[in-house]
Protein backbone atom coordinates (compact mmCIF):
# COMPACT_ATOMS: atom_id res chain seq x y z
CA UNK A 1 0.00 0.00 0.00
CA UNK A 2 1.89 2.80 -1.34
CA UNK A 3 1.86 6.10 1.40
CA UNK A 4 1.11 9.46 0.41
CA UNK A 5 3.83 11.66 -0.17
CA UNK A 6 3.29 15.59 -1.09
CA UNK A 7 4.54 15.07 -4.82
CA UNK A 8 4.76 19.03 -5.21
CA UNK A 9 7.78 21.18 -6.02
CA UNK A 10 8.55 23.02 -2.73
CA UNK A 11 11.11 25.19 -4.49
CA UNK A 12 8.71 27.57 -5.84
CA UNK A 13 7.43 28.09 -2.56
CA UNK A 14 10.70 28.34 -0.79
CA UNK A 15 11.85 31.24 -3.46
CA UNK A 16 8.74 32.73 -2.30
CA UNK A 17 8.94 32.45 1.18
CA UNK A 18 12.84 33.16 1.00
CA UNK A 19 12.39 36.84 -0.38
CA UNK A 20 9.89 37.76 2.42
CA UNK A 21 11.57 35.72 5.23
CA UNK A 22 13.69 39.15 6.90
CA UNK A 23 10.31 41.74 6.62
CA UNK A 24 8.32 39.13 8.35
CA UNK A 25 10.57 38.01 10.86
CA UNK A 26 11.78 41.11 11.85
CA UNK A 27 8.00 41.74 13.01
CA UNK A 28 8.63 38.95 15.20
CA UNK A 29 9.47 40.63 18.29
CA UNK A 30 9.00 37.21 20.84
CA UNK A 31 12.45 34.78 20.50
CA UNK A 32 11.23 33.37 23.30
CA UNK A 33 8.48 31.47 21.47
CA UNK A 34 8.30 29.00 18.66
CA UNK A 35 5.14 27.54 16.97
CA UNK A 36 6.44 24.81 14.67
CA UNK A 37 10.25 24.72 16.34
CA UNK A 38 9.95 22.86 19.62
CA UNK A 39 11.11 19.17 19.26
CA UNK A 40 7.67 17.57 20.39
CA UNK A 41 6.02 18.89 17.55
CA UNK A 42 7.57 18.29 13.71
CA UNK A 43 10.95 17.10 14.97
CA UNK A 44 9.50 13.91 16.63
CA UNK A 45 6.96 12.84 13.85
CA UNK A 46 7.97 9.38 12.83
CA UNK A 47 7.78 8.34 8.73
CA UNK A 48 4.91 6.81 9.10
CA UNK A 49 2.96 9.97 10.59
CA UNK A 50 4.10 12.52 8.14
CA UNK A 51 1.07 12.35 5.69
CA UNK A 52 -1.09 13.00 8.59
CA UNK A 53 1.19 15.74 9.93
CA UNK A 54 1.55 17.12 6.76
CA UNK A 55 -1.82 16.97 6.28
CA UNK A 56 -2.57 18.89 9.37
CA UNK A 57 0.07 21.81 9.60
CA UNK A 58 -1.18 22.71 5.85
CA UNK A 59 -4.97 23.02 7.56
CA UNK A 60 -3.13 25.15 10.56
CA UNK A 61 -1.90 27.53 7.80
CA UNK A 62 -4.79 28.03 5.91
CA UNK A 63 -6.89 27.43 8.35
CA UNK A 64 -5.12 30.06 10.97
CA UNK A 65 -2.59 31.69 10.32
CA UNK A 66 -3.16 32.76 6.50
CA UNK A 67 -6.63 34.22 7.85
CA UNK A 68 -5.34 35.79 11.11
CA UNK A 69 -2.42 37.34 9.11
CA UNK A 70 -3.03 41.51 8.33
CA UNK A 71 -0.30 42.31 5.64
CA UNK A 72 0.08 45.87 4.89
CA UNK A 73 2.91 45.21 2.29
CA UNK A 74 1.47 44.34 -0.92
CA UNK A 75 4.80 43.25 -2.33
CA UNK A 76 4.86 40.49 0.60
CA UNK A 77 0.80 40.26 0.82
CA UNK A 78 1.82 38.69 -3.25
CA UNK A 79 3.99 35.81 -2.16
CA UNK A 80 1.69 35.14 1.09
CA UNK A 81 -1.36 34.37 -1.26
CA UNK A 82 1.30 32.61 -3.35
CA UNK A 83 2.22 30.52 -0.58
CA UNK A 84 -1.02 30.20 0.13
CA UNK A 85 -2.15 28.73 -2.95
CA UNK A 86 0.42 26.19 -2.89
CA UNK A 87 -0.70 24.91 0.63
CA UNK A 88 -4.19 24.69 -1.10
CA UNK A 89 -3.07 22.50 -3.82
CA UNK A 90 -1.14 20.30 -1.57
CA UNK A 91 -4.07 19.81 0.69
CA UNK A 92 -6.10 18.81 -2.58
CA UNK A 93 -3.24 16.27 -3.68
CA UNK A 94 -3.31 14.90 0.06
CA UNK A 95 -7.20 15.05 -0.10
CA UNK A 96 -7.34 11.88 -2.31
CA UNK A 97 -4.91 9.92 -0.64
CA UNK A 98 -6.93 10.55 2.23
CA UNK A 99 -10.32 9.20 0.67
CA UNK A 100 -8.23 5.64 -0.32
CA UNK A 101 -7.32 5.79 3.71
CA UNK A 102 -3.14 6.30 3.06
CA UNK A 103 -3.32 9.31 5.27
CA UNK A 104 -3.95 7.15 8.86
CA UNK A 105 -3.44 9.83 11.82
CA UNK A 106 -2.15 8.15 14.62
CA UNK A 107 -2.01 9.72 18.43
CA UNK A 108 1.35 11.08 18.07
CA UNK A 109 0.57 13.48 15.32
CA UNK A 110 -2.89 14.00 16.44
CA UNK A 111 -0.56 15.47 20.08
CA UNK A 112 2.10 17.17 17.66
CA UNK A 113 -0.98 19.11 15.78
CA UNK A 114 -1.86 19.79 19.16
CA UNK A 115 1.18 21.32 20.49
CA UNK A 116 1.46 23.63 17.43
CA UNK A 117 -2.20 24.58 18.42
CA UNK A 118 -1.56 24.85 21.86
CA UNK A 119 2.03 27.12 21.09
CA UNK A 120 -0.15 29.65 18.55
CA UNK A 121 -2.59 29.73 21.16
CA UNK A 122 -0.09 31.01 23.71
CA UNK A 123 0.06 34.51 21.70
CA UNK A 124 -2.16 37.31 20.74
CA UNK A 125 -3.47 36.18 17.06
CA UNK A 126 -1.84 39.04 15.10
CA UNK A 127 1.86 37.73 17.14
CA UNK A 128 1.08 34.47 16.53
CA UNK A 129 0.29 34.50 12.83
CA UNK A 130 3.17 36.47 12.17
CA UNK A 131 5.70 34.17 14.09
CA UNK A 132 4.09 30.92 12.24
CA UNK A 133 4.17 33.20 8.86
CA UNK A 134 8.22 33.69 10.00
CA UNK A 135 8.65 29.47 10.87
CA UNK A 136 7.42 28.58 7.05
CA UNK A 137 11.08 27.58 6.44
CA UNK A 138 10.61 25.15 9.54
CA UNK A 139 7.92 23.62 7.62
CA UNK A 140 8.99 23.37 4.41
CA UNK A 141 12.18 22.07 4.90
CA UNK A 142 10.22 19.46 6.93
CA UNK A 143 8.50 18.52 3.78
CA UNK A 144 11.59 18.71 1.84
CA UNK A 145 13.41 16.10 4.30
CA UNK A 146 10.45 13.75 4.73
CA UNK A 147 9.37 13.44 1.81
CA UNK A 148 12.39 12.29 0.59
CA UNK A 149 12.29 9.57 3.60
CA UNK A 150 8.86 8.35 3.37
CA UNK A 151 9.67 5.23 2.08
CA UNK A 152 7.25 3.23 -0.54
CA UNK A 153 5.62 0.79 1.65
CA UNK B 1 28.25 23.93 9.14
CA UNK B 2 31.25 26.37 11.17
CA UNK B 3 29.06 29.51 11.74
CA UNK B 4 31.31 32.81 12.45
CA UNK B 5 30.01 36.11 12.94
CA UNK B 6 31.50 39.10 11.06
CA UNK B 7 30.93 42.64 11.82
CA UNK B 8 32.73 46.11 10.63
CA UNK B 9 33.74 48.74 13.42
CA UNK B 10 31.95 51.58 14.01
CA UNK B 11 32.35 54.55 12.00
CA UNK B 12 34.21 57.63 13.05
CA UNK B 13 36.15 56.06 15.95
CA UNK B 14 39.32 55.81 14.24
CA UNK B 15 42.18 55.65 16.71
CA UNK B 16 39.96 54.76 19.50
CA UNK B 17 39.94 51.84 21.06
CA UNK B 18 37.27 49.64 20.73
CA UNK B 19 36.48 46.43 22.28
CA UNK B 20 33.62 44.22 21.38
CA UNK B 21 31.27 41.78 23.43
CA UNK B 22 29.24 39.03 21.83
CA UNK B 23 26.25 37.26 22.67
CA UNK B 24 23.50 34.85 21.05
CA UNK B 25 20.15 33.68 21.36
CA UNK B 26 18.61 30.09 20.89
CA UNK B 27 15.17 30.78 19.05
CA UNK B 28 12.30 29.55 21.40
CA UNK B 29 14.71 29.98 24.85
CA UNK B 30 14.57 31.79 27.53
CA UNK B 31 17.17 34.78 27.58
CA UNK B 32 20.61 35.70 25.63
CA UNK B 33 23.93 33.99 26.65
CA UNK B 34 27.61 35.38 26.75
CA UNK B 35 29.82 34.01 24.63
CA UNK B 36 32.85 34.17 27.32
CA UNK B 37 35.53 33.93 24.19
CA UNK B 38 34.05 36.90 22.71
CA UNK B 39 33.98 39.36 25.59
CA UNK B 40 36.05 42.84 25.16
CA UNK B 41 37.91 41.04 21.71
CA UNK B 42 39.67 43.63 19.74
CA UNK B 43 39.38 41.45 16.21
CA UNK B 44 35.82 42.04 14.64
CA UNK B 45 34.68 38.07 14.70
CA UNK B 46 33.43 35.43 16.62
CA UNK B 47 33.11 31.67 15.83
CA UNK B 48 29.99 30.60 17.06
CA UNK B 49 30.29 27.14 15.61
CA UNK B 50 29.73 25.20 18.99
CA UNK B 51 26.83 27.20 19.96
CA UNK B 52 25.17 26.87 17.57
CA UNK B 53 26.00 23.06 16.66
CA UNK B 54 22.51 21.89 16.61
CA UNK B 55 21.83 22.71 13.39
CA UNK B 56 17.22 22.29 13.83
CA UNK B 57 17.78 25.06 16.34
CA UNK B 58 17.52 28.63 15.26
CA UNK B 59 19.95 31.22 16.27
CA UNK B 60 20.40 35.41 16.60
CA UNK B 61 23.66 36.68 17.64
CA UNK B 62 24.45 39.89 18.37
CA UNK B 63 27.18 42.85 18.96
CA UNK B 64 27.98 45.72 21.00
CA UNK B 65 31.20 47.98 20.96
CA UNK B 66 32.62 49.68 23.62
CA UNK B 67 35.01 52.47 24.19
CA UNK B 68 36.54 54.30 26.92
CA UNK B 69 33.42 56.52 27.82
CA UNK B 70 31.06 54.99 25.67
CA UNK B 71 28.94 51.45 24.60
CA UNK B 72 26.96 51.37 21.61
CA UNK B 73 23.50 49.52 21.27
CA UNK B 74 23.46 46.00 20.31
CA UNK B 75 23.78 45.20 16.51
CA UNK B 76 21.92 41.83 15.92
CA UNK B 77 20.76 39.03 13.19
CA UNK B 78 18.30 38.35 11.64
CA UNK B 79 17.08 34.80 12.88
CA UNK B 80 19.86 32.27 11.53
CA UNK B 81 18.98 28.75 10.49
CA UNK B 82 21.99 26.44 9.95
CA UNK B 83 20.22 23.44 8.59
CA UNK B 84 18.27 25.36 5.75
CA UNK B 85 21.31 27.91 5.02
CA UNK B 86 24.77 26.28 6.21
CA UNK B 87 27.44 26.35 3.00
CA UNK B 88 28.01 23.07 1.87
CA UNK B 89 31.44 21.98 0.73
CA UNK B 90 32.55 20.28 -2.24
CA UNK B 91 33.09 16.12 -2.10
CA UNK B 92 36.24 14.08 -2.34
CA UNK B 93 36.55 13.05 -6.21
CA UNK B 94 38.36 10.49 -7.33
CA UNK B 95 38.78 9.73 -10.91
CA UNK B 96 39.81 6.42 -12.93
CA UNK B 97 39.83 6.50 -16.33
CA UNK B 98 39.81 3.48 -19.33
CA UNK B 99 39.63 3.87 -22.90
CA UNK B 100 36.90 5.69 -23.51
CA UNK B 101 35.73 6.40 -20.11
CA UNK B 102 35.97 7.64 -16.30
CA UNK B 103 34.82 6.44 -13.30
CA UNK B 104 34.25 9.33 -10.55
CA UNK B 105 33.75 8.21 -7.28
CA UNK B 106 32.06 10.89 -4.78
CA UNK B 107 32.37 10.65 -0.76
CA UNK B 108 29.98 13.30 0.56
CA UNK B 109 31.68 16.01 2.90
CA UNK B 110 31.92 15.65 6.19
CA UNK B 111 30.16 18.16 9.33
CA UNK B 112 32.71 20.61 10.78
CA UNK B 113 33.96 19.10 13.97
CA UNK B 114 34.15 21.21 17.09
CA UNK B 115 37.11 18.91 18.41
CA UNK B 116 38.89 17.14 15.78
CA UNK B 117 38.72 13.80 17.61
CA UNK B 118 34.95 13.61 17.42
CA UNK B 119 33.73 10.99 15.49
CA UNK B 120 32.95 12.03 11.91
CA UNK B 121 29.43 13.23 10.63
CA UNK B 122 28.66 12.79 7.02
CA UNK B 123 26.64 15.55 5.46
CA UNK B 124 24.44 12.78 3.82
CA UNK B 125 23.19 11.58 7.32
CA UNK B 126 22.13 15.19 7.50
CA UNK B 127 20.66 15.79 4.71
CA UNK B 128 19.14 12.20 2.85
CA UNK B 129 18.14 14.32 -0.64
CA UNK B 130 22.12 15.56 -1.09
CA UNK B 131 22.94 15.56 -4.82
CA UNK B 132 26.14 16.36 -7.10
CA UNK B 133 26.68 18.29 -9.71
CA UNK B 134 28.92 17.18 -11.99
CA UNK B 135 30.82 19.60 -14.70
CA UNK B 136 32.77 17.80 -17.34
CA UNK B 137 35.21 19.77 -20.14
CA UNK B 138 37.15 17.61 -22.51
CA UNK B 139 40.00 20.12 -23.29
CA UNK B 140 40.56 19.00 -26.93
CA UNK B 141 37.02 19.59 -28.05
CA UNK B 142 36.38 22.58 -25.38
CA UNK B 143 32.69 20.83 -24.98
CA UNK B 144 31.40 21.52 -21.44
CA UNK B 145 28.54 19.34 -20.08
CA UNK B 146 26.78 18.47 -16.71
CA UNK B 147 25.09 15.78 -14.83
CA UNK B 148 22.84 15.96 -11.76
CA UNK B 149 23.76 12.62 -9.61
CA UNK B 150 22.50 11.59 -6.30
CA UNK B 151 24.60 8.02 -5.92
CA UNK B 152 28.55 8.49 -5.37
CA UNK B 153 29.64 6.36 -8.37
CA UNK B 154 29.15 8.09 -11.96
CA UNK B 155 30.69 6.42 -15.26
CA UNK B 156 31.13 8.91 -18.09
CA UNK B 157 31.39 6.36 -20.97
CA UNK B 158 31.61 7.09 -24.81
CA UNK B 159 34.86 9.52 -24.56
CA UNK B 160 37.16 10.16 -26.62
CA UNK B 161 40.62 7.85 -26.27
CA UNK B 162 43.77 9.76 -25.29
CA UNK B 163 41.96 13.14 -24.48
CA UNK B 164 42.15 15.09 -21.07
CA UNK B 165 39.33 15.65 -19.61
CA UNK B 166 38.87 17.87 -16.48
CA UNK B 167 36.05 17.70 -14.00
CA UNK B 168 34.65 19.87 -10.69
CA UNK B 169 32.03 18.55 -8.67
CA UNK B 170 29.45 20.67 -6.35
CA UNK B 171 27.39 19.43 -3.78
CA UNK B 172 23.30 21.08 -3.31
CA UNK B 173 20.68 20.29 -1.34
CA UNK B 174 17.02 20.70 -2.87
CA UNK B 175 15.53 23.70 -0.86
CA UNK B 176 16.17 27.19 -0.63
CA UNK B 177 19.54 28.79 -2.67
CA UNK B 178 22.45 28.47 -0.76
CA UNK B 179 26.35 29.23 -1.03
CA UNK B 180 27.86 25.72 -2.28
CA UNK B 181 31.36 25.50 -2.79
CA UNK B 182 32.93 23.54 -5.90
CA UNK B 183 35.54 20.75 -5.45
CA UNK B 184 39.19 21.85 -7.00
CA UNK B 185 39.43 20.84 -10.73
CA UNK B 186 40.46 17.52 -11.90
CA UNK B 187 41.98 16.41 -14.88
CA UNK B 188 42.70 12.98 -15.85
CA UNK B 189 43.56 11.58 -19.70
CA UNK B 190 41.81 8.50 -21.21
CA UNK B 191 44.01 5.71 -22.19
CA UNK B 192 45.20 5.40 -25.48
CA UNK B 193 42.95 3.69 -28.27
CA UNK B 194 44.23 -0.20 -28.24
CA UNK B 195 42.54 -1.04 -31.39
CA UNK B 196 44.75 1.72 -33.07
CA UNK B 197 47.81 0.53 -31.27
CA UNK B 198 47.29 -3.00 -33.36
CA UNK B 199 46.89 -1.75 -36.95
CA UNK B 200 50.29 -0.29 -36.14
CA UNK B 201 52.22 -3.35 -36.05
Amino acid sequence: LRRCQVSVDTRHIEESFQEIKRAIQAKDIFQNVTILSTSEALQSIKPSDVCCMTKNVLAFYVDRVFKDHQEPNPRVLRKISSIANSFLYMQKALQRCQEQKRCHCRQEATNATKIIHDNYDQLEVRSAAVKSLGELDVFLAWIDKNNQETSTA
Amino acid sequence: MKNVLQWNPPEGLQGVEVTYTVQYFIYGQKKWLNKSKCRNIHRTYCDLSAETADYEHQYYARVKAISETNCSKWAETGRFYPFLETQIGPPEVALTTDEKSISIDLTAPEKWKINPEDSSVSMQQIYSNLKYNVSVYNTKSNRMWSQCVTNHTLVLSWLEPNTLYCVHVQSFVPGPPRLAQPSEKQCVSTLEDQTSVFKVK
